[in-house]
């Protein structure tokens, strides 16, 4: 902080960034923290509806998960020249994501430190400078301000310095996925991570060169909650054979429904008190749907890379969430982020990523099939959007919000099974789901950095 | 390099410039009291102007070249590559062309005379 404050006991929430403040000060009354332990009860399996539609519980969700946690941004293979950029959110913050002279990928609040307008409207491109179509103060690839113009009516304090654009503090990548926090002092973004790498990696990590991004981002925007749809790709599999159930017969080999081995499976459900959840079916035969990946993909060797229990797990079929609101689902690559947008609505920011050793009809193959189920055109996505935009369309009316929701399923079976890691319950569970609003509420009841009292 | 007006200063090779870029000549090379943008069109063709926008502080060999003109990588404005012409605001005063010849692939610079 380089403000010139008298000392105070108030919280520094002008502090988050450390940007120069002059006298401002803001009042604590800005933000009241709200004690939220008794809106989820993740051992008796309830959840109280609120945590779905109040404004004031979103606010605290933007200050105190989206801004101390780890947060998705973009995929590494987005980023080749210095002056690639990608324009995204972090909550409700937007962000530039970009590669420096030094081609170190950086991220910058997408805010002017003049009156705030964005410096980048594009969704994505190629720059050698970040300018304001306000009043023009532009900023280079590190941020720093460049030009402010008619500079020579500015006081003598002011210095291009102070006001460059606000840094991401902390970015790190794992296989490719970048990520960013707030947080100047966060966990390692592997240790924050824990065992839910392992499930990653099933999916990030079968050979030596990686994956790579085929096809733009889809965005669609929903009704719904960020946490409904978060929570699902943690935590349920339950929904599949009800929700999906036309897709489903529609995608048989035979048009007339599933064998009934495909419907009544068995597998496995990852959670951890990190808030991150994995659930897959486990089958010595579970393979790519697209029957041009499954074709090329040598399970085999994929087996020695991985481990037999990943290659008949969550190599293929299944779903996962990396708190809070980063999913993917290995069958056909699509990596998601559900942007909250207001405690009603979020945007669906999804990404196809292929192995980048696949040749490029299998690669082709890959996004068609992920076209054809998932994203805005997918059979079984609108499946999911529509569950969600339900729920939330509902969520206001005064009965309804106070009745709690059932998260029972499974209560008591995780365990440590021998084969995957962490804490793992059955296929058909909410153990994740409970792990899921278990970290929500530690993370709302917790203060997050920008909240410690200046001395 | 050899200077004289008969001949200019050779200060780089085309090669050097990639297509729709440009490159910085250092005054000290030309000797005027701007350093000048060397500065390649898409169809090959190279022209020079004063690196310094006439707007604010910024550089046009960093700038975007394209269909016979340079774009100021701050503000967008917008001048001829072959006269210096300001094409767009918020710049509002010309930049200043000096004339430049390719000879078997080498760049040759006549700083301070205009281009014929």
């Amino acid at each position: 902080m380089t403000t010139t404050s008298e000392p105070t006991s108030e919280p520094c929430i002008t502090g988050a960034t450390g940007s120069p403040a002059g006298a401002l000060r803001r009042p604590a009354e800005l933000f009241q923290p709200m004690d939220v332990s008794g809106l989820v009860d993740a051992e008796g399996g309830y959840v109280d509806r609120a945590i779905f539609t109040d404004q004031t519980l979103y606010q605290q969700e933007l200050r105190r998960i989206f801004a101390p946690s780890w947060l998705f941004l973009a995929h590494a293979d987005q980023f080749h020249k210095p002056g690639d950029f990608f324009t995204t959110f972090m909550g409700e913050d937007p962000v530039i994501v970009t590669m420096n002279k030094k081609r170190e990928v950086k991220a910058f609040l997408n805010n002017c430190r003049h009156r705030g307008a964005r410096v980048c409207r594009a969704d994505y491109g190629q720059t050698r400078n970040f300018t304001c179509t306000y009043h023009g103060w532009s900023y280079d690839l590190d941020g720093q301000l460049v030009s402010a113009p008619n500079q020579a009516a500015y006081p003598d304090t002011f210095s291009m310095a102070d006001w460059g654009l606000v840094e991401v503090p902390r970015i790190e990548t794992y296989h490719g996925l970048i990520f960013g926090t707030w947080n100047p002092n966060p966990l390692p973004l592997r240790e924050a991570l824990g065992d839910m790498a392992w499930y990653m990696d099933a999916m990030l990590d079968h050979d030596e060169q990686g994956t790579e991004v085929i096809g733009g981002v889809h965005k669609w925007v929903l009704e719904g909650n960020w946490k409904l749809s978060a929570e699902q790709f943690a935590t349920d599999w339950y929904h599949v054979n009800m929700s999906h159930a036309s897709a489903l017969m529609v995608m048989s080999p035979t048009g007339k429904g599933p064998k009934d081995e495909i419907v009544h499976r068995s597998g496995r459900q990852f959670s951890n008190e990190l808030g991150h959840g994995a659930g897959f079916p486990v089958h010595p035969k579970n393979r790519f749907d697209a029957r041009t990946v499954h074709q090329h993909v040598d399970y085999a060797a994929l087996r020695e890379r991985l481990g037999d229990a990943r290659v008949e797990g969550p190599l293929t079929n299944g779903h996962a969430t990396v708190f809070p609101n980063f999913s993917y689902l290995p069958v056909n690559g699509s990596i998601r982020i559900w942007h909250p947008k207001g405690p009603d609505k979020m945007e669906v920011w999804a990404w196809t990523i292929v192995d980048k050793s696949w040749p490029d009809e299998v690669k082709e193959a890959q996004r068609l099939y992920n076209l054809r189920t998932f994203g805005p055109s997918g059979i079984f996505e609108q499946d999911d959007g529509e569950n969600w935009s339900e729920v939330q369309a509902i969520s206001h009316g005064f009965i309804t919000n106070g009745v709690p929701l059932n998260y029972q399923m499974g209560l008591g079976s995780e365990k440590h099974d021998g084969t995957y890691p962490g804490d793992t319950s059955e296929l058909y569970s909410d153990a994740a789901g409970r792990a899921f609003y278990q970290r929500w509420k530690t993370l709302m009841s917790t203060p997050a950095w920008h909240e410690e009292t200046s001395k | 390099m050899s200077t004289g007006s008969s001949t200019g200063i050779r200060v780089a090779s085309a090669d050097d410039i990639p297509e729709g870029e440009g490159i910085e000549i250092p005054r000290d090379v030309t000797g005027t009291d701007d350093d000048i943008a060397l500065l390649k069109d898409e169809d090959g063709s190279v022209y020079a102007l004063n690196n310094t926008c006439t707007h604010e502080v910024a550089s046009l060999a960093d700038g975007w070249v394209e269909g016979g003109k340079v774009e100021c990588p701050l503000h967008s404005s917008k001048f001829c590559l072959k006269t210096g012409a300001v094409e767009g605001l918020p710049a509002t005063k010309d930049s200043v062309a000096h004339r430049v010849e390719v000879r078997e692939g080498e760049v040759f610079l006549y700083p301070g005379e205009r281009p014929a």
